[in-house]
């Protein structure tokens, strides 16, 4: 039994108290206590001393011996347990290490030993807390110690060697070194716990350890950012970085603080990243090679390791156009390479004869090859960046834009970017569902639309999908009607019902017209039935992108018979209309006799007719090039083009004297009755969509151009007669602006139909010389005037136009422009 | 819980096991009392306290320095309070019935002693 209960004491209410003694009594125990030998100790006993100290009105002297009793236990332990472990000034690293590692246990000890003191203390000092410090205005038991520990023991030397031994550790570890990170743990928390100021915040680890931490890893990792920038391959380079980050996150989460994290963090940007990045990025084995060996591993940390800085994404979107754009240009220079090939094949061959255009050669796929390729290998670079976005660049918005605008800008450099994104559709839509199935070939097209955002100048697309679209269903070729609406309602999604207004007005044409050839069969059945059986399709002019002038051709009487048979049942039923026959459109099935078998021939309206020269004449007899032309009137170029398909191309069925592959005008041709073919039916020269040579293209160019200054008049118009008066500028950016989505339109341009509108009176030059004022009156007398003008041609700006006119009601009759139609022959079948 | 104390807190955890400690009067009166309800006085607390190491946290023996009567009464006291703490009760506490428990020739003692020792 330890403290023996001691009877007889004096009583504590009685008169004999002894500070003196007591004091002597509870210093010798306090000392005990000091010793680790509290549990000799009675607390009573000891309480009870503190207590009556406090009592009797001791409490001043029992707090300053209490505080020096405090201050020599520290001393002492200082002596015993740190200097000792001071370091020696070795300089091998590993004894290094263990003395670091010595201190600061020691002062871990010593931290642990004064504060179970202090715990005991201030047990049995309770009464002294509650009651003497708040009225000496001292400070509690407690926090005596705390600041006798600071003032004592975290002092220079100690403290000095103490932070030194830390830095060193954690140096230690960053050389890859194995720390004992608990002891360093204990003695940052030794740091953390003690406070000055008595603020919560101002710890001394804030004050006196952070500071020279976050330096020396400051200039720890500006070297080693050098080191690792200059030495290592990018993803090498990225590697290391991100595991520098794992570390030290890890480290400020085991044994330093967590307010720590921030800082330290920043300076691993500031160091590791911000200075290298760029270069880190453009290095050979950087983002582009990352990418062409699919690393996405690598990408994905390059991405983490750029999210973390500013600047950091946008330099990977700048890069990563960079390497699109690149490679985008790449494509683009492969499909113009190819095309260069060929036009100087057939300039060869044209070379010889006199202008021909090589137009009349057989179609051969290759013709649309370059534009397929080209379309099938943005699909592909899109699709490869795709995949890296998904996969890792966790679908970043920043960087798809960066995506789409790179990709806008290589198509938009191919010339040819709408011609050949609409020749990849047509050939899809034409051919694509042999050998795939018709989700894949929406898939494809569905990736298509993605290309066709991309253009910026969506009229040229429109003006050239709508010619092949005209082809495909003029001819038939289109192998479903569901993936052709598809097709327009992905381009109505994404463009609005304008967009692909006319297209569905050559949907709707086509199926009027097939009624309507079915009506007319009943009704010549029923009648006086030509000997042809004709098929018709009525085209709304200003819905078809085909010329309007018609193509001169004198028909033979049977088929003119036909067609003014049904020329007169279709006016009968539509007054006012006018009917222009297309004939350089249409196509007929005929069957020739020849020696071995009899065969049925599709040839082209055109070629009919010239073959039709040849059935009365006998079997050697010939015709020469200028008396076909005098029969037919058809015009040279397509002459030639039609004679060529029949007479060089695989199926000879005319004979043409000379030989060759060119026409010449003082060839003579004769029907080849020798012709033979396993085949019964054979389809002759039709006229297949393929890249446009540079003359068409300029054509279409001009065409495209034309259309615009009527777009943009009109645009013009409709915004100055909402506003009445604007100021150029105003004008030219509202004109810009609303025609975006069509075209880039210049303001140069914008200007010149200003000023062209001027002249016309439509509108006028305000005083001040920078506005323009709309003038009403004048308008419509000038509308009356060219809608005269327009209304033959065809172009949008007729719809303008219409609304224009009918919005002042003054009484004058204006036929919306729509209603004329002209209407071309497509079929002729002769049985 | 720190190294230095770890040699007393076995044995404290010993007598924590029972959940009971003996209070010891002055003219050698002894009660057994739970721990928890000892704990009821900051004094007590703390003398038992394991941190602390000393001789009664160790022992969970507890000498009050006051006539057994005193300290019975002071039992009482500290079940009382203990019962009404942990009992979420909405009726009143029974103050007075307790008051007139206390014989009124050691009020002024109990008193007193309740300053030295609650």
């Amino acid at each position: 039994m330890a403290a023996a209960p001691r009877r007889g004491r004096p009583r504590i209410h009685g008169p004999e108290f002894s500070p003196e003694s007591t004091w002597a009594e509870l210093s010798r125990n306090i000392r005990e206590i000091q010793n680790h030998k509290a549990s000799t100790l009675s607390f009573e006993e000891n309480h009870r001393y503190a207590y009556n100290m406090v009592l009797y009105k001791q409490g001043d002297m029992l707090y300053r011996g209490v505080k020096r009793l405090v201050m020599e236990n520290l001393e002492s332990l200082a002596k015993e347990e740190i200097i000792p472990a001071f370091p020696t000034g070795t300089t091998d690293p590993i004894m290094q290490n263990t003395e670091e590692e010595v201190l600061l246990k020691a002062l871990r000890k010593v931290w642990d030993d004064h504060k179970s003191n202090m715990v005991r203390l201030g047990q049995i000092l309770k009464y002294m807390d509650r009651v003497h410090t708040k009225s000496a205005q001292v400070p509690t038991t407690n926090e005596m110690g705390l600041e006798l520990f600071l003032s004592h023991i975290m002092k220079n030397p100690i403290k000095e060697h103490i932070v030194t031994a830390i830095l060193n550790q954690i140096r230690h570890e960053r050389d890859g070194n194995v720390i004992n990170r608990s002891a360093v743990k204990e003695c940052v928390d030794v740091f953390q716990s003690l406070q000055y100021e008595n603020t919560p915040t101002a710890t001394i680890y804030k004050r006196d350890l952070e500071p020279p931490l976050l330096e020396a890893s400051r200039a720890f990792y500006q070297k080693e950012g050098q080191e690792l920038a200059t030495t290592c391959t990018t993803p090498e380079f990225l590697i290391l970085v991100e595991a520098r980050f794992e570390a030290e996150q890890s480290r400020t989460h085991h044994y330093l603080s967590s307010q720590t994290s921030h800082p330290l963090l920043q300076i691993l940007k500031d160091t590791l990243l911000d200075p290298h990045i760029e270069n880190v990025i453009a290095k050979e084995s950087g983002l582009d090679s990352m990418i062409d060996n699919n690393k996405t591993s690598d990408l994905s940390r390059l991405f983490r390791l750029c999210q973390k800085i500013g600047k950091g994404l946008k330099c990977l979107e700048s890069s990563l156009k960079k390497s699109i754009v690149r490679r985008g240009q790449e494509i683009n220079a492969a499909s113009t390479g190819d095309e260069f090939g060929e036009p100087d094949a057939e300039g060869k061959e044209t070379e010889q004869s006199t202008k021909g255009k090589g137009k009349a050669r057989p179609p051969k796929a290759s013709g649309i090859e370059p534009a397929i390729n080209w379309v099938q290998e943005v699909l592909n670079l899109k699709d490869k960046f795709d995949v890296v976005w998904k996969t890792c660049f966790e679908s970043n918005r920043a960087i798809e834009s960066a995506y789409n605008d790179a990709f806008g800008t290589f198509v938009n450099q191919n010339e040819k970017c709408s011609e050949f994104i609409s020749l990849f559709i047509d050939d899809h839509l034409k051919r694509g569902l042999k050998g795939k199935s018709d989700v894949e070939v929406d898939v494809i097209l569905d990736k298509t639309i993605t290309i066709f955002r991309f253009i910026s100048e969506k009229d040229v697309f429109e003006r050239y999908y709508k010619g092949h679209l005209a082809k495909r269903l003029l001819q038939g070729k289109s192998i479903s009607d569901d993936a052709e609406r598809g097709m327009l309602a992905k381009f109505k999604v994404e463009q609005g019902i304008q967009f692909t207004q006319k297209m569905e007005g050559m949907f709707n044409d086509m199926k009027i017209s097939a009624d309507m050839t079915k009506e007319y069969l009943e009704h010549v059945a029923k009648t006086t039935a030509p000997e042809i059986e004709l098929n018709v399709t009525v085209m709304t002019s200003n819905a078809w992108p085909m010329t309007h002038s018609a193509s001169k051709c004198l028909l033979p009487p049977k088929m003119s018979e036909a067609c003014q048979s049904f020329q007169h049942f279709y006016l009968g039923r539509h007054q006012g209309r006018r009917l222009t026959w297309q004939f350089s459109l249409g196509n007929a099935d005929v069957i020739a006799r020849f020696k071995s078998k009899t065969h049925e021939l599709n040839v082209s309206t055109f070629a009919l007719v010239i073959l039709l020269l040849f059935e009365d004449l006998g079997d050697g007899d010939t015709l020469g090039y200028s008396e076909i032309k005098q029969n037919t009137e058809i015009d040279e170029p397509e002459l030639k083009r039609h004679l060529q398909s029949l007479a060089c191309a695989k199926y000879k069925i005319l004979k043409k004297h000379p030989p060759g592959r060119d026409i010449n005008p003082n060839d003579t041709f004769s029907f080849n009755i020798d012709f033979s073919c396993p085949m019964k039916k054979i389809k002759i020269g039709t006229i297949s969509s393929k890249v446009e040579s540079n003359e068409e293209r300029k054509e279409t160019i001009d065409r495209v151009e034309d259309e615009r200054k009527y777009q943009m008049e009109a645009c013009i118009v409709r915004i100055m007669k909402g506003r009445k008066k604007m100021t150029h500028n105003d004008l030219v950016h509202e004109v810009t602006q609303q025609l975006t989505s069509k075209f880039m339109p210049e303001p140069l341009a914008i200007k010149k139909r200003i000023e062209g509108l001027i002249e016309r009176d439509y509108l006028q030059r305000c005083d001040d010389r920078k506005s323009y004022e709309y003038l009403l009156c004048s308008f419509l007398s000038k509308a009356l005037d060219i809608s005269r003008s327009l209304i033959s041609s065809p172009c949008k700006v007729r719809k303008e136009l219409t609304f224009c006119l009918c919005l002042p009601n003054l009484g004058i009759p204006v036929k919306p422009a729509h209603m004329l139609l002209s209407t071309d022959i497509v079929s002729l079948v002769e049985n | 819980m720190p190294m230095a104390t770890s040699e007393y807190t076995t044995a404290a955890l010993a007598t924590n096991k029972e959940g009971w400690v003996r209070l010891q009067s002055t003219d050698g009166f002894s009660y057994l009392v739970k721990r928890k309800v000892a704990q009821a006085s900051g004094t007590i607390r703390n003398m038992l306290d394991p941190e602390g190491g000393y001789a009664e946290a160790l022992n969970g023996v507890c000498e009050i320095q006051e006539r057994g009567i005193i300290v019975e009464k002071l039992v009482e006291y500290m079940s009382f309070k203990t019962y009404y703490e942990s009992i979420n009760t909405k009726d009143e506490i029974p103050l007075n019935e307790f008051l007139e428990r206390i014989p009124p020739e050691i009020i002024l003692e109990l008193y007193v002693s309740r300053l030295d020792v609650l």
